[in-house]
């Protein structure tokens, strides 16, 4: 065995002490191993991990008998789906014209300038994750954010900021 | 047998069974619909849309590689409309990555060359989107330059439903779209892959190559695919 497939199988051990592992096993269990539960089974993992770790991934695509270059690609074609930590709180903004013309920039610009992170990325204590949408269906409410979950509307600038500040607790 | 029933294209009438293409029926015809990701044998995914044709009564271009016979269809393949668009998709495919015929393994042998000329397309109207990508030169006899796709998809059909091995599929979606090998890994370093050359022969263009190949000397033996694909089905 090579230094790398050690290095492998080093991720790989740690990932089966982890105590989410187990329930990932019994998700797939539960599916009875069925390639065609591959995204069910993706959700479940990202529900569980925050984000797919590269062992958990090569671990589903083993347990269902699928080719790694189908998981690898059903992963990175669906928005939902992340191979990066998405961080503790995070804040999706949308970023459709709707939301665009309403200021949607002036809001990224904001967070730009006060957490130094741009779309798709996170903040260097793992705290905050930005992200963007290019629509969220719900052009009424222009511009949208999603912050932890829960929808912010038709709101500016000023308003924002301090309602973000409130749910990731404060400093950057 | 099912019984054959009459659907019209191009104002001729022709006896078609269930379960037939368009696009098969075209060529079985002689009517010509340029094709990019249709494959002899490999399963159809419309992705270039070129076969694009129009169906009386539907409002937007169907794909004829995937586009099933049915009764009382009557299909135009030539018109103005169509043309035009076909000319505009070869343009995109052209200035989408980095297709400088002149210096490329495949120069006089490739598919994207060959329709441009049948086309017509003999300058670009778009700009050049020219994302410097990656080539992988690490499988130790083939080599695989993301600058030349054009995400046919053939390659990724062709390892999973003929050599079964599944090595290459696509990751991402639009612009950011790629060939990926394995786990995104560096194609030498892929488990799956078992070296056939499959990928190599089926590729319409010199995205890739073998490396015994040099510049306009590339060789793909795509009869090969398509009399394995063929008896393959007769024996099974």
């Amino acid at each position: 065995m090579t230094k790398k497939d050690n290095q492998k199988d080093e991720a790989m051990q740690q990932l089966m002490k982890d105590p989410r592992f187990k329930l990932l096993t019994a998700v797939i269990k539960k599916n009875q191993n069925q390639s065609d539960t591959l995204i069910q089974i993706l959700h479940q993992a990202q529900n569980l991990f925050g984000y797919l770790p590269m062992p958990v991934i090569k671990y589903i695509a083993e347990a269902l008998s699928l080719p790694p270059s189908q998981v690898y690609g059903v992963v990175t074609f669906y928005n939902f789906f992340s191979l990066k930590q998405k961080g503790e709180h995070t804040c999706l903004v949308c970023t459709g014209t709707a939301c665009y013309v309403k200021g949607a920039e002036k809001i990224l610009a904001a967070i730009h300038e006060k957490y130094g992170i741009k779309p798709d990325e996170t903040t260097q204590d793992n705290k905050f994750g930005l992200q963007i949408a290019r629509c969220l269906g719900a052009c009424g409410l222009a511009p949208v954010a999603v912050v932890d979950n829960e929808v912010v509307s038709k709101v500016r600038v000023e308003d924002f900021m301090p309602i973000l500040e409130k749910k990731i607790g404060g400093k950057p | 047998m099912k019984p054959p029933f009459p659907i019209e294209i191009d104002g001729k009438v022709i006896q078609v069974t269930e379960g037939q293409t368009v696009l098969e029926v075209c060529q079985a015809n002689g009517i010509d619909i340029p094709v990019m990701c249709h494959f002899e044998g490999l399963p159809d995914v419309g992705a270039c849309r070129l076969c694009l044709v129009e169906l009386k009564g539907v409002p937007k271009l169907l794909p004829a590689c995937t586009l099933r016979v049915a009764p009382n269809q009557v299909i135009n393949t030539q018109t103005e409309k169509i043309k035009k668009y076909r000319k505009m998709i070869v343009e995109a495919l052209f200035c989408e990555r980095d297709h400088v015929c002149a210096i490329c393994v495949a120069n006089g042998n490739c598919e994207l060359q060959d329709l441009a000329k049948k086309v017509g397309v003999d300058h670009m109207r778009f700009p050049d989107i020219l994302q410097p990508l990656e080539l992988d030169a690490s499988h130790p006899y083939f080599v695989i330059d993301h600058n030349r796709c054009i995400m046919c998809t053939r390659c990724v059909r062709v390892c999973a439903e003929v050599e079964g091995a599944h090595n290459f599929d696509i990751k991402n979606r639009s612009y950011k779209v790629r060939i990926i090998s394995d786990f995104n890994q560096p194609w030498g370093e892929s488990k799956t892959c078992t070296s056939c050359g499959k990928c190599v022969a089926v590729c319409p263009v010199g995205a890739l190559w073998s490396k015994s190949s040099y510049q306009g000397k590339i060789e793909k033996k795509k009869e090969a695919i398509c009399d394995l694909i063929r008896k393959r089905k007769v024996n099974v």
